[in-house]
């Protein structure tokens, strides 16, 4: 078992590696250079001396492979650099921001489970019915619309029509509770609606395939209520295929809330990303997306694990 | 049943939930006070004071920094650190400091000055300024409030360089970086990508300001949201206001909006390969594209026509007589197309960006009236950063640009339209015409008003006739604030990005 999880972990360390490897050749491929482009900010024709003077301060002069080859030497002792465009330092700012964006999508996934998993049960009990009909066609609706359209809305009822709450933004917890909760809530809903439209369909296909499993039919038969059986047989068997879903999907969220914190201003990671890449700030670029890509793996072990605490048959050591 | 019963149950929960969080949020609204929130449309790319970092970073630097000069609501140059300048018959500059001091107390002398402009002029400075601080040749400070300025040939807008935003005076030994500056508002704090705090300085020169305690800056990327942040009374004021929003914000009586026709669209060309070498290739190009449209489909006709040099009618170097020299005319075009020998048309490519609406509308607008004349253009629409670079490598046919000058006066279009200089986006690639490079020359060290009227006229129909460039619209740019705030001017033409130096005056009411 150990040695199972060893191994699955230096698998995850070379993909980690390997990813960010082929990030950092591929941004190189791309067209953009960070001296040229900080200085033309505004759309300024910088003076070309100040241009060739700000590569060499990048260090952008020296060869592809040695500026690789240093940042390698400097990731081996967990120095993720500076940003090419200020030289902040990049670790603490994704320590900074990373947390946020996963506040975000925890909460999302939150809310998706605790609304999508009863819908998506109610649906299946009720299957053929109007209330499951209702049910599927919310779902759809909530699925098929782009989460810009859905956060703007938002913007536009709870801040601009009633005035409520603040269009974006956001308060350390620590600074003002109430208000980083309030400030959470539209965001938050916003990714939550179509993970929850996912949670109801997976849930309700689920809830529908184990309810014609022989146990359920046996828990039946010897007369156990309605109640008990969904909850100790059906949903708790139906879940794990469930689980599997919203791990992968917070998985892509790591890096896909970029719509959504821009929307709102969300100072996360995402948002963080995108501006880096526009600027070609290649330390950053790697940076963040060596920890997106650490997250994601990590995230697909622990998924494993908890198919086994809610699925004794599923064995981690094999 | 149990179920039910858990529905509901939930269904009450989750409601009373959600409604508390948004009753508690009603109560927790930014307060009022002596803070004026600012809505701006980026965050400072980095915190080099000379360097150039944008406009949105150059409202920051007007915050904290001071020039010598600046410019007032009216667009005309005034001092600001220097009290007074003249020149003598040699073309020496004198600038002669007023009693201001820095941020921690100690005076700004000709010493600053100096050193300054040595850091900004120097062989490993990544300044914007640098070509300017390099060109001069002696720095003499007899005083220390006198400061001599001596430059290879004799320039008659020295004072305007030292007006820009990206060129603030900075303390002797100070770092580019050096938040300690002589302006309105001292730096308080920052969160990298999200807000900057500055506070009022008590010791600025100005009687009377700052008007408010501080400024907070708070960054909010998408348009939309900068707009429904200022509607929501998130912030006081905000830059960049899209165009999408501005009739809805002219509706809006709790709103002002302040626009200035300013900075403007173009077509750059790749003139080392045909048919774009062809001077009447380009002159057709100018007659094809009727820019009522371009003004419509991309800036919401919040803009203007622009069929001649980006000089104002308002600048005393606007020329009636040019006003017209790139008319909407197909048959001139074809004609001109046919002269050329390309009776028919001919294929091409255009490039521009998808990462702004006005850029790509503008492309599809120009594509749509240049196919009439029998130009078939296929769009190339990469993000911003590519299409910088293409821009730079000469990898385009036709190229759609937009940005301002540098100043209101013609010395301001010299990045745009001086082909002697290396490649840049800004500019057409490879084309050189020697009558524009001359004037731009000659202009800039011609010092009798009439004589730089007449070379600039004649730049301009030079320009017309050879089509380096070819303009299409200008546009509104736009701030937006409460009606209650006061003070805040948006600055005439080309001068719109350095409205932010009259925060010194604006007040919330």
């Amino acid at each position: 078992m150990l040695r199972y999880v060893a191994l699955r972990v230096l698998i995850a360390l070379v993909l980690v590696w390997l990813v960010s490897t082929l990030v950092f050749l591929v941004l190189h491929l791309v067209p953009g250079d960070p001296a040229e482009l900080l200085l033309s900010a505004g759309n300024t024709a910088p003076d070309p001396e100040a241009v060739a003077q700000l590569r060499s301060q990048m260090g952008l002069d020296r060869p592809v492979l040695a500026q690789y080859a240093s940042y390698i030497a400097d990731l081996t002792h967990l120095d993720f650099g500076v940003s090419l465009r200020d030289q902040n330092p990049i670790a603490p700012e994704l320590a900074l921001r990373l947390p946020r964006t996963l506040e975000l999508i925890l909460a999302a996934a939150l809310i998706a489970s605790l609304i999508g998993v009863p819908l998506g049960t109610i649906a299946a009990m009720r299957d053929g019915g109007w209330s499951e009909k209702l049910v599927s066609l919310l779902a759809s609706a909530a699925l098929s619309t782009p989460v810009f359209v859905v956060g703007t809305t938002l913007v536009l009822v709870f801040a601009q029509w009633l005035g409520w709450i603040s269009a974006g933004g956001y308060v350390p917890l620590a600074e003002d509770p109430a208000r980083h909760f309030a400030l959470l809530a539209m965001p938050a809903a916003t990714i939550a609606l179509p993970l929850t439209a996912v949670m109801i369909r997976m849930t309700r296909a689920s809830v529908l395939e184990v309810l014609e499993k022989d146990h359920v039919r046996t828990a039946r038969a010897k007369g156990l209520a309605r109640g008990p059986i969904i909850r100790r047989h059906v949903v708790r068997n139906a879940l794990v295929p469930v689980i599997t879903v919203l791990g992968l999907e917070m998985g892509t969220l790591i890096g896909g809330t970029v719509l959504v914190e821009y929307v709102f201003n969300w100072p996360g990671l995402s948002g963080y990303l995108v501006r880096a890449v526009e600027a070609r700030d290649y330390p950053e670029v790697v940076g963040i997306v060596l920890v997106i890509s650490f997250l994601f793996v990590l995230l697909n072990l622990l998924i494993d694990i908890t198919y086994a605490v809610l699925d004794p048959r599923v064995k981690l050591a094999k | 049943m149990t179920l039910k019963m858990n529905r509901r149950g939930f269904l009450n929960t989750a409601m009373a939930t959600g409604t508390l969080t948004f009753l508690g949020a009603a109560g927790l609204r930014a307060q009022e006070g002596g803070t004026l929130r600012f809505g701006l449309s980026a965050y400072p790319p980095s915190f080099d004071m000379w360097a150039s970092t944008g406009t949105a970073a150059g409202t920051v630097k007007l915050m904290i920094h001071r020039g010598l000069t600046s410019y007032d609501p009216q667009g005309v140059l005034r001092g600001e650190l220097a009290e007074s300048w003249e020149v003598d018959d040699a073309g020496v500059w004198t600038f002669k400091l007023r009693d201001a001091t820095f941020h921690d107390g100690k005076p700004v002398t000709s010493a600053d000055v100096k050193y300054t402009i040595e850091k900004v002029g120097a062989e490993d400075s990544t300044a914007f300024r640098r070509a300017q601080m390099a060109s001069i040749t002696n720095i003499e400070t007899p005083d220390e409030k006198t400061i001599k300025l001596t430059t290879a040939e004799p320039i008659a807008v020295v004072p305007d360089w030292f007006a820009h935003y990206h060129m603030p005076i900075l303390q002797e030994g100070s770092e580019a970086t050096s938040t300690v500056g002589a302006g309105p508002f001292k730096f308080d704090s920052l969160e990298r990508g999200v807000s900057v705090k500055v506070t009022a300085y008590d010791g600025y020169y100005k009687e009377g300001e700052p008007k408010v305690d501080g400024i907070e800056a708070i960054v909010y990327s998408d348009e939309n949201l900068r707009v429904a942040a200022l509607e929501a009374g998130d912030v006081d004021i905000i830059e960049y206001v899209p165009w999408a929003a501005m009739e809805r914000i002219e509706e809006n009586d709790a709103l002002t909006l302040n626009t200035v026709p300013g900075p403007f669209m173009y077509l750059t060309f790749n003139g080392t390969k045909a048919p774009f070498d062809n001077p009447l290739v380009r002159k057709a190009i100018g007659h094809a594209i009727k820019r009522e449209d371009v003004v419509a489909a991309a800036f919401y006709n919040h803009g203007a026509p622009l069929s001649h040099l980006p000089l104002d009618e308002s600048s005393s170097f606007y020329n009636e007589d040019l006003a017209d020299g790139w008319d909407y005319d197909p048959e001139k075009a074809k004609a001109l197309l046919a002269e050329a020998g390309y009776p028919d048309g001919f294929s091409c490519t255009m490039l521009s960006t998808a990462q702004y609406g006005m850029h790509q509308s503008t492309a599809e607008v120009a594509q749509a009236y240049l196919m009439m004349i029998g130009i078939n253009v296929t769009l190339d629409l990469p993000d911003w950063s590519t299409r910088v670079q293409k821009g730079n490598e000469g990898q385009y046919d036709i190229a759609v640009m937009g940005t301002s000058a540098d100043m209101n006066d013609p010395d301001g279009l010299t990045t745009i339209m001086d082909g002697s200089a290396k490649p840049s986006f800004v500019r057409s690639f490879g084309i050189e015409v020697p009558a524009v490079t001359e004037a731009l020359n000659k202009g800039r060290v011609t010092f009798e008003q009439a004589e730089r009227k007449k070379i600039y006229h004649d730049m301009e129909a030079a320009a017309i006739e050879q089509s380096p460039c070819v303009f299409l619209c200008s546009r509104a740019q736009g701030y937006a604030m409460a009606s209650t705030v006061t003070g805040f001017s948006n600055l005439p033409g080309q001068l719109t990005f350095y409205s932010g130096v009259t925060l010194e005056e604006t007040a919330k009411g």
